[in-house]
Parts: C-alpha cells; structure tokens; sequence
C-alpha cells in the first residue's frame, strides 16, 4: 500500500516537473533519474489498477500543472514538458482502456476553425483535457463545419471544442457552431482563442467559452457532473 | 510640431504637442476591400494618422558573389531577395489545394532545403518547415548570402518622401518567410513547438542555430550606417510569454537581441522591439536589452496580457512604448463613442509625461472606417 502510494506520488512528480524518461535531460535536477515513462510501467508491473494510476498518477499532476498555469506560475513550454511526461506514461496504459479495465471520463472533439492554421493552443487544450482523463479526437487545424459535423456523428457522444486565434477566423465559428446544433442540437460546444469572449460565445450560440486551457477542464467535467 | 518631430520626441520619451497616432502596417487586403487603389500616404492623410513610411531596401554583397534573384518579384514589404551560385532559390505553384500553395527549394551545394508555403487574402503561413534535420543548420551556416543594407536608396526614398512622418525599417528576416528576430527566425524556420522542446533537450544546438540567425542579421544591422531610418524593428510574437516562459527569453532571446540592439546602436538606428502576445512577466528583461521603444501591449480582450498603466510605471522612463489599442473591439463592431473612451484611456494610462505613441496592438485586419476616423481624431484631442 505504501508503495503504491509512493510511486503513484512519484508519477504526479514526473508530470509536474516535465520528466519524460530517464534519458531525458529535463529538469536538470532530475537528470539520470526514472521518468513518468519506467515508473507507469514498474506501477502496471507492480499490479497497481491502471485507473488508479490514471487518475491517482497522471491526472493527479496535470491538474496542478493546470493549476500552475492558470496561475501564471508557469508558461507554456512547462505545460508542453508535462504534456510529453503525460503522453510517456499514457502510452502504457492504452491497451487497457482498449480492453476497458480503465476508462475515459468523456470524450472531446477539438480542432481550430476553418481558415485558421494556429495549432498550438488547441494543442494545449487538448493536452489538459487528456490529462484529466478524457479521450481526445484531434481534428488538427483549418476544419471545415462539416468535418466537427462528420466527427460527432461517428462519436455523437463528444463534446466538441473550437478554436480561433484570428479575428478573421473567428467568424468561421459561428457557421461551425450552427451546423453542429442543426445536426445534433444536444451536442456541447465550447469554444476559445484569443480574439474570443464570453460575449461572442453567447452571440453564436456555443455552450461554453474557456479562456485558458484549464477553463475547458472545467467545463468539461461540469458536463460529467449534469449527466 | 509635424508628425516627424512628434514621433521623435516620443520616442526620445518626451512630451510632444499632442499624442502621437499611427498603425503598425496597413494590411493591403483592407485597402482592396473598402478602398480599392488607396495607397498607405493616401490612408494616413485620409483618417487623420500620423504617417509611417516601411522601408526594407537591401542590396547583395558583390564581393561575395551575391547577386538579386532575377526571377523574385517582392510581395508585401518583402526586399528584393539576395541569392548567390551557392545558395539559389526555385519555387513551384502547387496546384489543388484550399490554398494558394507554394514549394520553394533553396538549392546549394550540399543540399536542397525545401519549404511550403501556403497564403489567403490576409497573410501567408508555413506549412513545412525548411529545417527538417538539426544538421540543416550547417547547410545555412554555410551557404546562406548575407543580404546588406542598401544605404543609397533608403536615403533616397527618406528624401522623396520628406518630413511627412517616421521612416520603419526592421532587420530582414530569413528568406521566403522570415521574421526580425533571431528567435521569430528560427520559430519559423523550425516551428515553435519543436523549437521549445529542444531548450530543454538540445539547449546547445539551439544556440547554435540562434548564432547562425545573428551572424547574419548583425552583417546587415552593421551595415545600416548612415541609413535614414527613424527607427528599426526587432522581435516578434513567439518570443512572448503567450508562447515561451520568462526563463526561455532570458537563455535563448534576450542574449541574442541585447547584441543585435547594441548593434544597431553603434550603427546610429534607434530599435523598437515588438512582442504580439503577452509580455508582462518579462517587461523589464525587454527594457533592459535596451531597445529605445518597445510594442505591441496587447491588451488581455485580445489575447494578450498588456495593463499599459502599470507598463507605463515599470518600464516608461526607460522607453518608448507603442501600442496598446485594441482594435479588435474599438475598430469593429461599437459606435465612435466607445473607440474615443479606448483613446482617452490609453493616453490616460500611457501618455502622462510622453514618451507613448498611440497605435493598434500590431495591425488590424478590418476597421470600421467611421471608427478609424474617431480613434486618429480622439487622439488628435489629446493634447499635452
């Protein structure tokens, strides 16, 4: 028990601080020591309940990673560190959602609008979403409505995210957003990017707007709970 | 005072007889839409702008075997490219695609590095990346021209154009798609998200890419003697903390546009440095590379971080500072009156004692005429 406590605690450390691996250099004070990617492993190895490592392990430290980030505590590149360590550790516990001995808490669809090729804050988003348990569906960037379209029909379950970081393109989400709900009018819908506000969110009819990464977090496991 | 006196004395952090208003560009895809054959002098006299004139001449290096590509015809502020035997560059149309689609190989003698890029009506965007292989670097370490500053003509066109305004230029970024700075550079050149994670995994060779970006940006500052330029632009969005931490800036941007400023200093060019994106947590790392004016303080309803009244208290007896208008909201969408408060508030937060030129935060896709003409007349009421 007490090791099972100790390397799940050890794995949240691994997230927070970024370390992928043992060859990882990252951070220097780690340098030569396990990362989130020997220490998933030796947790499955040890029999430890691959949900417990998800949500005690990796969700455990994403969500102060996301804690830290809406605080301004740390940047973006730390985020995209954690993310990796996250990806490492995740890595070793997809055959088990696949056989369905750990689950998701959801599932979001996420990709930037049409005309819009900036990818690195949906990425982030979609980084945060995943490390506090949800499966993510990455349409990419430059997505045309029918695609969001096509994506929920194929999982009509999902909560879909849009992103923008153009004035030019934001525009693009209104048309998104009114194909999504003619076709599946229960379907979530929040939306972000830089030019976009709470306001405009209200005025195009999406569900939620999340001003940082940490904000999609929110709204999506606000979802989970109303169901 | 003419609008040249008044940019100058602002940026020499005084008090001018009123506040200085201007843009960042004109975009030419909002000239064709709502004023089809306007020219920039054209919409500075027309709204009431203090006047801006971009100037981007180079020249090749003779001597070294350098000479203009015969067969580039320079799109928007865009130089006439400098190619060289050992460093020529083709492109191709690539047809079918959403987007009007280009491929260009740089050919040299080693290697040929290739690059897509894709564009709309508004702005252009790579879509693969001309350094695939960190050895690609030695490949421009190597064969890369050294494009130099073309003294002549900037002062030629400086003397056409008169004391109508301020004269823009910015250090040239890397050929096809390039940005001022070393680290905008190399973000493009290598995309940003892998260009961060090497920091932390290959911090040596990031370096060492930076280097190779400054060498040849220091040729050209060093060689802007003499040059007509009121001031010239550094920087660029990637290295604001909207993308990269306050400790990637300190290790890997600021070193590197510190020597450059220096640079440009010694060659008589004012700088103004020019983040698009968040830069309150590493405002004083930016003043103290020691620009003379720094932009863009996006405000947080755009996506960045700027408070311009606690910007002002922090940096404002070190520089110059430009911006902070959102144009996203006041150009857009609102009646005049609400642009005019936007102006009142940022000459009250900005403006006390000078040394503040008031422009959107970066250039604006779309504006409202109506509201372009109340923000250039609010600020023309803004008297010291």
């Amino acid at each position: 028990m007490k090791e099972t406590s100790s390397i799940l605690q050890s794995i949240a450390q691994c997230i927070e601080r970024g370390k992928v691996n043992r060859a990882s250099p990252y951070p220097p004070d780690l340098r030569d020591r396990d990362g989130a990617d020997e220490l998933v492993r030796r947790a499955i190895d040890l029999g430890i309940d691959p949900q417990e490592i998800l949500t005690d392990g990796l969700m455990t430290g994403m969500k102060v990673v996301g804690e830290e980030f809406r605080a301004k505590r740390i940047f973006v590149p730390e985020v995209l560190m954690a993310a990796k360590a996250m990806t490492a550790g995740m890595e070793h516990l997809r055959p088990f959602f696949a056989s369905s001995q750990a689950t998701h808490r959801g599932v979001m669809i996420l990709g930037t609008v049409l005309g819009d090729l900036h990818d690195i804050g949906k990425r982030l988003v979609g980084m945060m979403v995943e490390g506090a348990g949800w499966e993510v569906i990455d349409l990419g960037t430059d997505v045309a409505p029918e695609d969001f379209v096509a994506a929920v029909e194929r999982r009509p379950e999902s909560v879909v995210g849009l992103s923008a970081l153009l004035t030019t393109t934001m525009m693009n989400m209104k048309e998104t957003v009114a194909r999504l709900k003619e076709a599946h009018p229960e379907t979530k819908i929040i939306i972000g990017g830089a030019p976009v506000t709470v306001a405009f969110a209200h005025e195009i009819g999406a569900d939620a707007y999340a001003p940082d990464p940490p904000g999609a977090v929110d709204f999506l496991n606000s979802t989970v709970a109303e169901i | 005072m003419t609008s040249k006196q008044r940019f100058l004395t602002a940026l020499s952090r005084e008090q001018p007889d009123r506040l200085p208003v201007t843009t960042h560009h004109v975009m030419p895809s909002f000239l064709d839409q709502h004023f089809p054959g306007m020219t920039n002098d054209d919409f500075f006299d027309h709204f009431g702008f203090d006047p801006i004139l971009w100037l981007n001449e180079q020249r090749p290096d003779e001597n070294a075997g350098e000479y203009f590509d015969p067969d580039h015809a320079p799109g928007y502020l865009e130089p006439r490219r400098v190619v060289s035997d050992r460093w020529r560059i083709e492109s191709e149309e690539l047809a079918g695609l959403r987007y009007a689609t280009t491929r260009y190989n740089i050919i040299t003698p080693c290697k040929t590095l290739t690059m897509v890029l894709q564009s709309d009506e508004h702005t252009s965007w790579v879509t693969e990346r001309l350094v695939k292989e960190k050895s690609d670097i030695d490949i421009i370490a190597e064969f890369a021209t050294k494009p130099l500053c073309d003294v002549e003509e900037v002062n030629r066109r400086c003397a056409e154009w008169g004391d109508r305004g301020l004269v823009r230029g910015f250090v040239p970024g890397f050929d096809v798609y390039g940005q001022p700075g070393c680290w905008q550079d190399a973000a493009v050149l290598y995309g940003i998200e892998e260009l961060i994670m090497a920091t932390f995994e290959d911090p040596e060779w990031v370096h060492a890419f930076l280097e190779i970006l400054m060498r040849r940006k220091s040729a050209f500052i060093a060689s802007m003697k003499d040059a007509q330029y009121d001031i010239i632009e550094l920087g660029g969005g990637d290295a604001s903390t909207t993308v990269i931490s306050p400790q990637i800036f300190r290790d890997f941007v600021a070193p590197y546009y510190a020597r450059l400023i220096e640079l440009a200093h010694e060659a008589g060019q004012r700088v103004v440095y020019h983040t698009c994106g968040g830069m309150m947590p590493i405002l004083e790392d930016i003043a103290d590379m020691g620009p003379d004016a720094m932009e863009t303080f996006t405000p947080p309803e755009m996506g960045g971080d700027a408070d311009l009244a606690e910007a002002k208290r922090r940096i404002g007896e070190r520089v110059c500072m430009i911006g902070g208008f959102d144009q996203v909201h006041f150009f857009t969408g609102c009646d005049p009156e609400r642009t005019r408060q936007a102006v009142r508030r940022c000459f009250a937060e900005a403006g006390e004692g000078g040394g503040y030129i008031l422009a959107p935060s970066d250039h604006f896709f779309d504006a409202d005429p109506e509201l372009l003409s109340a923000f250039a007349d609010e600020a023309r009421k803004c008297v010291y």
